[in-house]
């Protein structure tokens, strides 16, 4: 990329590591106590968003205890929210 | 003609933005390999070895321990926290990054004692 921007090869990138966790499983905290756990099919420009693309969804409401509802089929989920993702990650265990 | 003004031009232009380049004035390079404590919108907090980054403030961090908030809890770190191993944090959401080291819990300096 740009010369001026020289980060450490050797490091590891975020957008790396959610561009490998395509066609796999990814729990996803938004800034709320919501979560969403599916499996990734893609994500769009990460720049200010992300948006992400997810198939057979369960979203897990924190704080209510449970889980909420089961989607299936695809969802695209708005980046504004989401604060952290986990791959590989099965969400909260209840 | 115009179009040959116009190119002069916006070449000018094009060298002035190269110079105004996006640059981080956090060095987050120095903190890769140490813990750190990340601070989120929402109330949010975690903790984890970093491990990558990008000037977006992306983190990638290892290990990653969350802490939550309850309303009764307000800031006692020690309940709900969970393993969440690899993440990554939107930098989009993130509004403090810490080490881990650098930092200490003390009591609230601000309490006001009330005359009883």
């Amino acid at each position: 990329m740009a010369a001026n921007a020289s980060t450490n090869p050797s490091q590891l990138l975020p957008l790396e590591l959610v561009d490998k966790c395509i066609g796999s499983r990814i729990h996803i905290v938004m800034k709320s106590d919501k979560e969403i756990v599916g499996t990734l099919l893609g994500f769009d420009d990460f720049v200010k968003l992300a948006d992400m693309v997810l198939e057979d969804v369960t979203e897990f409401e924190i704080t209510p205890e449970g889980r909420r509802i089961t989607k299936l089929d695809q969802i695209l989920l708005n980046g504004n929210n989401i604060t952290m993702l986990v791959p590989g990650g099965e969400g909260p265990e209840v | 003609m115009a179009n040959v003004g116009g190119g002069g031009g916006g070449a000018g232009k094009m060298a002035d933005k190269e110079k105004k380049k996006k640059e981080s004035i956090l060095d987050l390079s120095k903190y890769i390999g140490k813990t750190i404590r990340v601070k989120f919108q929402g109330g949010r907090e975690a903790s984890g070895v970093l491990k990558g980054f990008d000037p977006l403030l992306n983190l990638v961090l290892d290990g990653t321990i969350e802490y939550m908030r309850d309303p009764d809890d307000q800031y006692k770190l020690t309940e709900d926290t969970r393993q969440l191993g690899l993440v990554v944090c939107r930098g989009t959401s993130v509004v403090l990054i810490c080490p881990q080291d650098g930092m200490e819990a003390i009591p609230n300096p601000l309490i006001q004692q009330q005359d009883g």
